[in-house]
């Protein structure tokens, strides 16, 4: 009976921690929804739905909610195809593979507050290199002319690129037709080469023969090939790319706290950051923590969709 | 299949994975070569990588009243000094280091008995902390932030070691990572232990702990790069003490009460930060891949 004693003592701190740390807080953020709770305050009252309400009602929530799932719709597929098609090709290269794959995993390992500042630094319209360069190009004809599509009789004043020229380039992260999908740009260089290095592993795992059997069936090209073997034999790597890009996704907070916060006009306004300025600068937890249930909605939903289709579909095994 | 090499094809897939090297790059040479560079260089794009070198004066240290001579110096190390010298750095990466060591050890003293508790001795309710385990797995962790504030500030934690520390003592991803290892340890090796006359406690840590070393390795690589790199928590934690900063908040707020020219000393700074686990992971990337990417064995 010793040992029955033992594990009571090596299961107890765990399971406390558990509860204290992970379950509690997620009922308590539940509870915290239904009040208008601050810190400070003695006591606080149950305000019902009103905090749903208000998430439903005031236009910067609307913003954020378009923010985030924008943001979501950037860069998960970006990233996926990305990662795939620079693990397809580095998986086909005869050598130098192992260079560009150090190269696409460093920034999943750099500390992204820190390389979000030098994005900031090469996107800044004045100094940074991104619109120099871009300046650059225009006094150069056969850039100019290829990129205003000059060569192929676009009018070029009516590109972008063309326009650009004439007036400015835009200030990316100060544009609020541009900041959001300049931090879908960072998002994606960040998270691509950890879809890269799950494809890779997956792509190892797949037979040989397949490809043999696929080149007799008549697949004699490597794109006929990657689509009757390689792409089907990914499925539950898809499944699990796409779950774990999502859920990171609609966590974007650190990019966006230190270029953007949310600006401008909250064409950033992403759900964890609003949690955070909600919950934290603006001492409203009750708002907060219906963000949080809402969050927690949303990425609960995206990791059943992902058991469901684990269940389902993707066993080829 | 062509048995002949397509070098036309080879070529360009070069070229394509090139280009994407380069925008990949992009953000890391540009903090390299700012850390090394005068502000005036900064500012107008010139000097290449390593800029011109040529003696600058910083004009701070004029001002508080030492001689020109002595204020007098090459532009990386005015930046690398002032990264030093202006804000706390060396403090941050010391809070650094001692939160994220914390946290590990905290996460394996707690994962360890539990997960060999779940996969090598029977008690009553097993599956259901089991059942704990993999529920909590769902719970992102942004998800419980605020309720998490609320009880650390209402205890009078915030700013504290502490208030770093606590929310991450239990890795319940740890648990299951380390019970699946458990599992495929062979029950002879404790059944022998157990006749030599060792206790529970002694198997956990003399015979479990040794077999989990590659395990809990990459356990490691996992656990430190999230909490090095981790802006979110601190962020809300701590608010004022800048003595308890970790590297990437004390960055911000190098960024925040930035004046005009001092570009070189804070990508100096950032270039201090990033440097350990790049550095480590360039030395043994197979191992720090099969770390980070350890959430893809679930």
């Amino acid at each position: 009976m010793q040992r029955s004693h033992a594990s009571i003592w090596f299961v107890a701190p765990a399971v406390t921690l558990m509860i204290i740390l992970l379950i509690a807080p997620v009922m308590v953020a539940g509870a915290l929804s239904f009040t208008n709770y601050s810190l400070g305050n003695p006591s606080f009252d149950w305000v019902g739905l009103s905090n749903y309400e208000a998430l439903l009602k005031f236009s910067s929530y609307k913003k954020m909610f378009n923010a985030s799932l924008t943001y979501v719709v950037i860069v998960v597929p970006l990233s996926v195809a990305l990662g795939l098609g620079a693990a397809v090709l580095i998986q086909s290269l005869r050598f130098g593979g192992e260079f560009y794959k150090t190269i696409f995993f460093l920034p999943v390992m750099a500390t992204l507050l820190a390389m979000a500042i030098a994005w900031e630094f090469a996107l800044h319209p004045i100094v940074g290199v991104i619109n120099d360069s871009l300046r650059y190009g225009c006094d150069i004809s056969w850039m100019y002319n290829f990129l205003t599509g000059a060569w192929y009789g676009v009018d070029p004043a009516s590109s972008w690129y063309g326009s650009s020229c004439d007036q400015f380039f835009p200030l990316w992260l100060g544009d609020r037709q541009y900041a959001l999908g300049t931090i879908a740009f960072i998002g994606t260089w960040q998270i691509f080469g950890f879809n890269m290095v799950l494809y890779l592993a997956g792509i190892t795992g797949i037979p040989r023969e397949l490809y043999a059997a696929a080149a007799v069936d008549g697949a004699d090209s490597a794109w006929k090939r990657f689509w009757l073997v390689t792409w089907p034999m990914l499925g539950p790597t898809h499944v699990f790319v796409l779950t774990i890009t999502s859920i990171r996704s609609f966590q974007v907070f650190d990019t966006v706290e230190a270029l953007t916060r949310g600006g401008p006009s909250k064409s950033t306004y992403m759900m964890v950051y609003a949690m955070y300025e909600k919950g934290v600068l603006h001492n409203l937890l009750g708002l907060g923590s219906a963000i949080t249930v809402v969050f927690l909605v949303f990425v609960l939903a995206i990791t059943l969709t992902q058991v469901y289709f684990v269940n389902r579909r993707v066993h080829y095994s | 299949m062509n048995a002949h090499v397509n070098w036309f094809g080879e070529t360009m897939k070069h070229a394509f994975l090139l280009l994407c090297s380069i925008i990949v790059i992009l953000p890391f040479y540009l903090m390299l070569s700012y850390s090394f560079k005068s502000p005036v260089e900064i500012e107008t794009n010139t000097g290449g990588f390593f800029g011109a070198q040529e003696m600058m004066v910083d004009s701070k240290c004029v001002k508080s009243g030492r001689p020109e001579a002595e204020c007098t110096m090459r532009p990386i190390i005015y930046n690398y000094t002032a990264a030093f010298s202006e804000a706390p750095l060396l403090r941050y990466l010391l809070n650094g280091v001692i939160v994220t060591l914390s946290i590990f050890f905290i996460q394996v003293l707690v994962a360890l008995p539990c997960a060999y508790a779940l996969s090598k001795l029977r008690f009553w309710g097993r599956d259901a902390v089991f059942g704990m385990v993999l529920f909590c797995l769902l719970i992102p962790v942004h998800a419980i932030a605020l309720p998490l504030y609320v009880m650390l500030a209402n205890l009078g934690l915030t700013n504290t070691y502490a208030a770093l520390i606590i929310p991450w003592t239990i890795s319940v991803f740890g648990i299951f990572l380390m019970r699946q290892f458990f599992m495929t340890v062979p029950d002879d090796l404790i059944d022998a232990a157990r006749m030599d006359g060792m206790s529970e406690f002694a198997i956990v840590w003399r015979v479990m702990l040794p077999t989990a070393i590659p395990a809990l390795l990459a356990f490691a690589i996992f656990s430190v790069v999230a909490h090095w790199n981790d802006y979110y928590w601190p962020r809300i934690v701590i608010t004022g003490d800048r003595d308890l900063m970790t590297p990437p908040l004390g960055l911000r707020m190098f960024k925040s009460d930035l004046d005009g020219d001092e570009y070189g000393p804070m990508m100096a700074a950032a270039t201090v930060i990033v440097t350990p686990l790049v550095v480590a992971f360039l030395l043994a990337q197979r191992r720090f891949i099969e770390g980070i990417t350890l959430s893809g064995m679930k």
